[in-house]
């Protein structure tokens, strides 16, 4: 999942970039208010993490106007100010949920999932497709039962099309939401990870729309 | 007395003084009533003896007592008072010739022509007894008065002035313990608002009805409230944005921690996060220390002031350069140093101060791009720190020595605590600090307010 983290403290940045994309996420971090308020403007991604305390524009206010322009992917914002008001505030202008400093990469990751998870209608902590079951959380995969270890990005797109049910999505869209910024992605990244997709889960989990896409459909 | 309330004290030197008062008055008015008394009554007593000298006595004989004997008897029930007078007359050899058959009788002959004497009759009594000779000279008339009768007349007459005097003096202390009882009701309050008041309770003391000599009290008192009002206000709002500035690094170390944690076999991964995470160490253990320092110049600049002096800039800049020098090396800076003054005041501490310089060319050095060059400027009056390669933004300048203010998107770690040091100390010596853009760096100067 391609997540958008706008913070400015370079070591706490730096942190959630590396942590976040060890345990499966695609991470851009932007440090500036305005860099990070264009990216969402240009990029789809599955959730965005925002500190509020930023140079050139305050995250409340990028929240407010993203909002206004009907931006509605699930936002976190993080909070050094312990204070109720500042929740409350955060919230009110759009914000789906707050984590206040110090906070711990798990707790981040655990928000993450829950929000990305209801931004997708699901509200159970483990998706069910057919024989599959995916944990978000624990990034394992289960078929009847047994375990089937992916590759992350693997991993992602399985996600990707579990959250996208029943709809189609195009090479590009997945390629914007399971990359981030800083990676390579080569030409047939995409047909390679369905391609192995099928090998491990079987040939008719993922089915090829002809020129359009790829698509999970219900049974 | 010592411990008794300012009312009560009153009441009992008032009670006191009255009595003292009334008590001097009564002796004073018995001793005027008494001189009026015998005034009165030895006129009385030396006309009825002048009276009794100017008659004829020559006739007189036995029988004639007995007659007057008759006589005075049915005066004496007629009068409805008993003056206590008594009469004799004596002949030359000091025989009683007559009396009036009362007190008279036993007046002893003890002539003292014209004058009066007190003389002892019955054995017991006290009588003032004028004495005269006859016109014609051959008899010496008496005339007395017990002096406990005239002791009675002025006792009364005494007790006439005195009882209503004692009585006015009972309304007049009730009257004063009950002014003085109200008047320092509002003083009573006062104390029962302070006392009731818990630790924490600030507001002002109502100086309502404070009486004129104590309102200045009040005043000061809420004067004083007001300013630990604030000194706290203040500590608690250090204390909130320290525990908030606290909060950012924390996050670092925790998220950093985690990535240790869950790095697994990756050995570069793990090297990367220990490093940051040691970082973010160095980084909290300075705001600790910074945010230590303030709290010290701000609530202890009182006991730096004691060691005021000349400050010797030469020495604290080479120490300074001693401390940094590995620093500057790394960046290739060089610093230069000139002094050719005392600095921003002549009198100061040398430790503040240092502080001052320490904190600048702290800034002047992390902030400073390789290769760029600093300039310590100490004249008269002045101090200012150059560091070339760097600009701040213009709208920043003017919050650069907030506490924990940080120009956005800094790279440099810092706790934004240094220049509020900075002007902190330059303020307690009534000095400005400004920023600038100059020169193509960044120029700090501290210099005395004129």
């Amino acid at each position: 999942m391609r997540i958008l983290l706008i913070e400015d403290d370079p070591l706490i940045g730096d942190g959630l970039k590396i942590g976040l994309e060890k345990l499966g996420f695609s991470v851009d971090w932007f440090t500036d208010g305005a860099e990070g308020e264009e990216a969402l403007l240009q990029t789809p991604y599955a959730a965005v993490i925002l500190d509020l305390g930023l140079p050139k524009k305050d995250g409340l206010e990028i929240l407010q106007d993203w909002r206004r322009q009907n931006k509605n992917e699930p936002v976190l914002i993080l909070t050094a100010r312990g204070d109720v008001d500042q929740r409350i505030a955060g919230l009110n202008s759009g914000a789906d949920d707050y984590l206040g400093k110090p906070f711990a990469l798990k707790e981040v990751q655990a928000r993450l999932n829950a929000l990305i998870r209801r931004s997708g209608g699901q509200a159970a902590a483990v998706i069910k497709y057919k024989d599959i079951e995916f944990n978000p959380q624990t990034r394992k995969v289960l078929q009847n039962g047994k375990e089937i270890v992916l590759a992350p990005k693997e991993l992602a797109l399985l996600e990707l099309l579990l959250l996208n049910k029943n709809r189609v999505l195009s090479k590009e869209v997945i390629e914007n939401k399971i990359y981030s910024w800083d990676e390579e992605v080569s030409s047939n990244a995409v047909e390679v990870h369905i391609h192995h997709l099928r090998k491990k889960l079987g040939k008719d989990v993922v089915k090829t729309v002809n020129k359009i896409g790829y698509i999970l459909e219900d049974a | 007395m010592k411990k008794l309330s300012l009312r009560l004290r009153l009441i009992v030197y008032f009670m006191v003084i009255s009595c003292v008062v009334w008590l001097g008055a009564g002796v004073f008015s018995w001793l005027e009533t008494k001189e009026k008394v015998d005034e009165f009554f030895d006129t009385y007593q030396m006309a009825l003896a002048r009276q009794m000298a100017g008659a004829d006595w020559s006739g007189l004989s036995a029988g004639a007592q007995k007659i007057t004997d008759k006589m005075l008897k049915h005066v004496h029930n007629a009068e409805e008072e008993d003056e206590a007078i008594g009469f004799a007359i004596f002949d030359r050899n000091g025989q009683m010739v007559f009396h009036d058959n009362e007190n008279g009788k036993g007046f002893g002959f003890l002539p003292a022509e014209g004058s009066f004497i007190r003389q002892i009759v019955d054995g017991d009594d006290a009588w003032r007894i004028v004495w005269l000779r006859s016109a014609d000279g051959k008899f010496y008339i008496a005339v007395g008065q017990e002096e406990e009768y005239r002791a009675e007349v002025v006792w009364d007459m005494a007790e006439e002035f005195m009882l209503p005097w004692a009585l006015g003096l009972l309304v007049l202390l009730i009257m004063i313990i009950g002014i003085l009882t109200r008047e320092f009701r509002p003083l009573r309050g006062l104390a029962e608002n302070l006392q009731k008041r818990g630790s924490g309770d600030l507001s002002p003391l109502d100086d309502k009805n404070i009486p004129s000599e104590i309102l200045p009290l009040v005043k000061a008192m809420n004067m004083q409230l007001s300013r630990i009002e604030g000194m706290i206000a203040g500590e608690r709002r250090f204390v909130a944005d320290a525990a908030h500035e606290l909060r950012t690094p924390l996050t670092a170390l925790q998220v950093q921690l985690e990535l240790a944690e869950m790095s697994g076999d990756d050995e570069k991964m793990r090297a990367e996060a220990l490093t940051k995470l040691q970082k973010g160490i160095e980084r909290s253990a300075r705001l600790v220390e910074q945010l230590l320092v303030l709290s010290k110049v701000d609530t202890s600049l009182g006991v730096y002031d004691e060691a005021k002096g000349l400050i010797d800039w030469k020495q604290i800049l080479a120490d300074l350069k001693a401390d940094y020098a590995s620093l500057a090396e790394e960046k290739e800076i060089e610093i230069k140093a000139n002094v050719s003054g005392f600095g921003p005041v002549e009198q100061g501490s040398p430790l503040l101060w240092g502080l001052v310089l320490r904190n600048l060319l702290d800034n002047a050095l992390k902030y400073s791009p390789q290769g760029a060059n600093i300039k310590i400027e100490i004249t008269d009056g002045a101090l200012q720190v150059f560091n070339s390669g760097v600009s701040v933004e213009e709208g920043a300048l003017a919050h650069l020595s907030e506490r924990f203010f940080r120009p956005a998107g800094q790279k440099v770690s810092g706790s934004g605590l240094g220049l509020s040091i900075v002007r902190r100390v330059a303020e307690s010596s009534a000095c400005k600090v400004c920023f600038e853009n100059a020169d193509g760096g960044f120029r700090v100067r501290v210099f005395k307010e004129e």
